[in-house]
């Protein structure tokens, strides 16, 4: 009988191989122009700035910020944006959302919208801008398959940059109170030999996680500039 | 044997069905008139076929989301919406303006056009407004815009969402400007609020007395 140990131990390195990633170096930085902090009960919208602008940010990536930013004890009461958006029409929508703060104090004039963000007590807009994109790759790899089975043979590797930048409004006085920006470079590679192996960089997650840790820290730290 | 071959020649064709975009509420003011709305025919029935690259059938039955949105746009903006049917004569209706919105052009790119991950949706609409006297006043086009990035497991929301994201562009561009373009606003001539009977349902005001046949009072409830 076989020893269970010839099977677990090469099931183990399998295992282990495939839970490693590729490499990721990453950089986050804010800018504050101006005090923040956050009352219990106040709200954050998280929001992608329009498309009619040429912003390109991957919804799923603005809805892993929202989770980020309300996840854990410390969660934020975060209004889905789509919610936000339906309640105050036509003004958030991508062809009418105001660009910059200037645009806000006429915003707030208009009727019903500044009840609205009060009924709400939403406190931060965040824009989010910046994309994942993948910027170089190479190698090469080739795959068979036969009537006594198949492989593949080669090595590949990409790499992916994730740029994003979190403007922050702070609607109590309807100005900028400043901006988080991450950096994430992640190289995945595959080598093959018979079977692939993938180590990949999970380069969009990390971002998501680094901006969203830095932009609980910006809005809940009651510092003022 | 026949499936098999059914599967593969559907292989390349794709089909999206509009559910009726649902119009929010708007935060704005009403325009104090009544207006009358005679849409055109394919706005209960519409639908764009387009074979892009010669490999790829696209069809997106619009269905009668055309006439959903206008009905539940005007009932926001206006404070009377009477829907005219073809053989209705807006003269001899209680209305301040009468308003026909069409559409001249629907296209598409897929993110294979566009070397992109997004489906992007072009509505091209165009608002008549003529005053009570029968008098074209405006001859505005519409023009919106639509974006929305695929998923992995279906392509076809992506291009469903597109759709509804232009619709609603369309929506907001007119809320916003549709009184400054058209100058709508300066038609009302009679006091509506005072005048116009109380809205009933649709189902009720068919065979009404003050609308004439065909003609219908939409409220913003019944819109959708």
């Amino acid at each position: 009988m076989m020893h269970p140990n010839r099977i677990l131990k090469p099931l183990a390195c399998m295992v282990a191989i495939f839970t490693v990633s590729g490499c990721i170096t990453s950089t986050v930085q804010d800018v504050r122009k101006g005090g923040t902090g956050i009352a219990d009960g106040e709200a954050i919208v998280i929001m992608g700035k329009s498309y009619h602008l040429g912003n390109e940010t991957e919804a799923k990536y603005i809805q892993c910020i929202e989770d980020a930013m309300a996840q854990g004890r410390e969660g934020l009461r975060v209004i889905p944006r789509r919610e936000f958006v339906d309640s105050l029409f036509p003004w958030f929508e991508p062809r009418t959302a105001p660009a910059e703060t200037k645009n806000l104090a006429k915003l707030m004039s208009r009727p019903g919208v500044a009840e609205k963000i009060a009924e709400q007590k939403i406190r931060y807009i965040v824009w989010l801008a910046g994309d994942t994109e993948k910027v170089a790759g190479g190698g090469s790899m080739s795959c068979a398959a036969g009537p006594g089975g198949g492989g593949c043979f080669g090595f590949a590797w990409w790499q992916k940059d994730a740029d994003y930048d979190a403007a922050v409004w702070d609607l109590d006085g309807l100005e900028s109170a400043g901006t988080v920006s991450t950096d994430v470079s992640g190289k995945s590679f595959m080598p093959a030999l018979v079977i692939p192996l993938p180590f990949i960089a999970r380069t969009q997650a990390k971002a998501c996680h680094t901006l969203a840790d830095q932009l609980h820290s910006f809005i809940t730290d009651e510092e003022t500039t | 044997m026949a499936l098999l071959i059914a599967a593969l020649i559907s292989g390349c064709a794709s089909s999206v069905k509009l559910v009726t975009p649902t119009i929010p509420t708007p935060l704005t003011d009403k325009i104090p008139i009544s207006v009358g709305l005679r849409m055109p025919d394919n706005f209960d029935h519409y639908v764009h076929e387009e074979n892009v690259f010669g490999r790829e059938e696209w069809t997106i039955d619009l269905g009668n989301a055309n006439a959903a949105l206008f009905k539940q746009l005007f009932s926001h903006m206006f404070d009377h919406v009477t829907v005219l049917g073809a053989q209705d004569d807006p003269q001899l209706m209680d209305i301040d303006a009468l308003i026909e919105p069409s559409i001249d052009a629907f296209e598409f790119s897929t993110p294979a056009q566009s070397k992109t991950d997004a489906f992007a949706v072009w509505i091209r609409y165009r608002l008549r407004v003529y005053d009570q006297a029968g008098t074209l006043v405006s001859n505005w086009p519409v023009s919106a815009y639509g974006k929305s990035q695929t998923t992995v497991m279906n392509k076809s929301d992506a291009l469903h969402r597109a759709a509804v994201l232009a619709m609603r562009d369309a929506a907001a561009l007119m809320i916003i400007k549709l009184d400054d373009v058209t100058g709508i606003s300066s038609l009302g001539h009679s006091t509506p609020a005072a005048s116009a009977p109380v809205a009933a349902p649709i189902s009720d005001v068919v065979d009404g007395g003050d609308v004439p046949s065909g003609a219908l009072e939409v409220r913003p409830d019944d819109a959708s």
